[in-house]
């Protein structure tokens, strides 16, 4: 982990607010993991005051570094319009990341809305290690404009199973229907087959996920987007409660964790959650 | 002319930054404040802590605690809320798992401490004490206490004085008390820890205050209040400095509230601290302290200060 200055080489936006920050200078970052993450601020004075946390979409080691924002504060809005050349200090890589992907397991990549980064990252990291065959992206949005970066999806080999909550692209339905389906096919055609979930999104969809990976008994890894001030677990603010301990840290435990580490929520409208 | 003359050579033209504050030397007045440094080892690599004048750690209670629920933090303007909890390790496990580092960490120790109970400050207080590579020791007196119905120790001056006494009477050590800027007498908390034997005062602990989502209609924070930091107290940190400092109660002032640079360090100094904390700056900018270290000499070369010394106090009359 170091802490530099970068300056964003290109600011590519993808519309409905998504937009994809390129930043230079960025070497240190190339041992980066999928699922780790940088705590970004562009030098524009006390307010916003905090730095904010986001998701490494890809590194290449000639220091390049992209990240995929999407405009719904102060920070992102600001950096949603910065010009390239523009300063920005980053602290990074911070956090854990997602497992390597493996020959023996079919890994499910549950992404939500912009929770997507690092799941296009795991299916980059499979696909340098000859893997791609053994994830499977599973990309939910609102509407077809939350479903971003498919063609760099596709040039990896993969085929999205994409779903829209408003029908307009994909399966219509929530992302977690689509990947219910898709245990089920797993499970019908190779009950052998080992699944792993990776997953990333809002903290409903992860619940929702686990919710389903529990009674199948399927190693569930969930990335989680939580308040933080400081990326090294000084501040304490994003404290997930957990089952080995009262709290981890989305920042310096995570933000990758077992679903099975964490205490999750019963589904909305139950009185009793057992799982998982 | 003299000062510079004791310098090695090759830096007749350095200010001096060293200074005594609340029976600790330090090498410049510059420290880094509780809650906002953890325990040092995970600024590691960040900031050369050699750099610094001193850091303060996470506030120690006598036996682990874990904290508030989640959100426990909230984004304001130039400022930030949180309401952590005063999660820490406890003493045992400060002994054994911080100290070895900090014990050779290259700048000076305090620890930051409190209790839920007068028993407990004691008891904290006087084991912090004891050990070896703690420096010196800062009271958090904004807890609840919980036998007064859940006021802060620190908001009664005469609950205060009792309490700083009877942590004075076991500690040997420096002993620094982080005063409550929630009070409408910051002075009169001043005298009490200066009557009762407390070395230095830090002023000022966070703000309380509160946020909204107006959409969700709900508090942002779990606890619905919590502290207020960041360079939005800073004005409120430098008036509160400024009174105790004019009221000269006769141990130095350590400010705290807001410092992001060192031209705001040098404002605390003016108004009467001796000695700065960096805090929530620190989350924005690891490296912040080492460069309020360097903005301060800076400061001081550029105006012809040979002495950081010179301006502690050093406010001049009238706008």
């Amino acid at each position: 982990m170091r802490y530099f200055d970068a300056r964003i080489i290109e600011n590519r936006a993808l519309g409905n607010g998504y937009f994809v920050l390129r930043l230079g200078g960025c070497a240190s970052l190339s041992a980066s993991r999928p699922g780790q993450f940088l705590m970004l601020r562009g030098d524009w004075g006390r307010d916003p005051l905090l730095p904010r946390p986001m998701s490494l979409l890809s590194v290449a080691p000639e220091g390049r570094a992209d990240l995929l924002g999407r405009s719904v504060g102060r920070g992102t809005k600001l950096l949603e319009s910065a010009s390239p050349g523009t300063r920005v200090s980053v602290l990074g890589p911070l956090g854990n990341g997602f497992p390597d992907p493996a020959a023996s397991s079919l890994d499910l990549l549950v992404a939500g809305g912009v929770g997507m980064p690092p799941l296009l990252m795991q299916a980059e990291h499979a696909a340098r290690r000859g893997l791609v065959d053994r994830c499977e992206m599973i990309y939910g949005g609102r509407t077809s404009r939350d479903l971003v970066l498919l063609g760099e999806m596709r040039a990896l080999g993969l085929a999205p199973h994409l779903s829209t909550e408003d029908g307009s692209v994909g399966r219509r339905g929530r992302v977690t229907a689509a990947l219910e389906a898709r245990i089920e096919h797993h499970r019908t055609t190779h009950p052998e087959q080992k699944l792993r979930i990776m997953a990333c999104g809002p903290r409903e969809m992860l619940w929702a996920v686990a919710r389903i990976a529990a009674p199948h008994a399927i190693e569930c890894y969930l990335s989680v987007e939580e308040q933080m001030a400081c990326g090294i677990g000084v501040c304490l603010g994003c404290a997930m409660p957990a089952r080995s301990r009262p709290f981890r840290y989305a920042c310096s435990e995570g933000p990758v964790f077992l679903a099975s580490d964490l205490v999750i929520p019963p589904a909305p409208g139950r009185s009793v959650g057992g799982a998982p | 002319m003299t000062t510079s003359a004791k310098k090695p050579p090759g830096e007749e033209d350095r200010p001096l930054l060293a200074i005594t504050c609340g029976g600790i030397d330090f090498r410049n007045p510059v420290l880094t404040a509780s809650g906002t440094f953890g325990y040092g080892k995970e600024f590691e690599g960040l900031v050369p802590l050699s750099c610094i004048g001193g850091l303060v750690t996470k506030g120690i209670s006598p036996n682990p605690r874990f904290g508030n629920p989640a959100p426990r933090i909230c984004e304001t303007a130039s400022g930030m809320l949180n309401s952590i909890g005063l999660e820490n390790v406890g003493v045992g496990g400060f002994a054994s798992e911080k100290l070895p580092f900090l014990r050779n960490c290259g700048t000076k120790v305090l620890v930051n401490f409190f209790g839920t109970t007068f028993d407990e400050y004691v008891e904290c207080g006087q084991q912090l004490g004891r050990l070896q590579g703690v420096d010196g020791l800062e009271m958090n007196v904004s807890c609840p206490n919980i036998k007064a119905g859940g006021i802060e120790f620190g908001r009664d001056p005469r609950v205060l004085g009792d309490l700083v006494r009877a942590c004075r009477s076991v500690v040997a050590k420096p002993l620094w008390v982080k005063l409550t800027p929630n009070t409408s007498d910051i002075v009169a908390l001043a005298r009490a820890c200066a009557e009762n034997g407390a070395d230095a005062v830090s002023v000022i602990n966070t703000i309380t205050g509160m946020a909204i989502d107006a959409r969700t209609r709900r508090p942002r924070l779990a606890t619905v209040f919590g502290g207020l930091s960041g360079p939005a107290i800073k004005p409120i940190a430098l008036r509160m400095v400024y009174q105790i400092h004019r009221a000269g109660i006769g141990i130095p002032i350590c400010g705290i509230g807001g410092i992001q640079t060192g031209m705001d360090a040098v404002e605390f100094l003016l108004a009467g601290a001796s000695t700065v904390q960096v805090g929530t700056q620190n989350f924005i900018d690891p490296a912040c302290s080492e460069h309020v270290v360097r903005e301060v000499e800076e400061f001081c070369r550029q105006n012809s200060v040979l002495d950081v010394r010179e301006l502690v106090g050093a406010l001049a009359d009238g706008a």
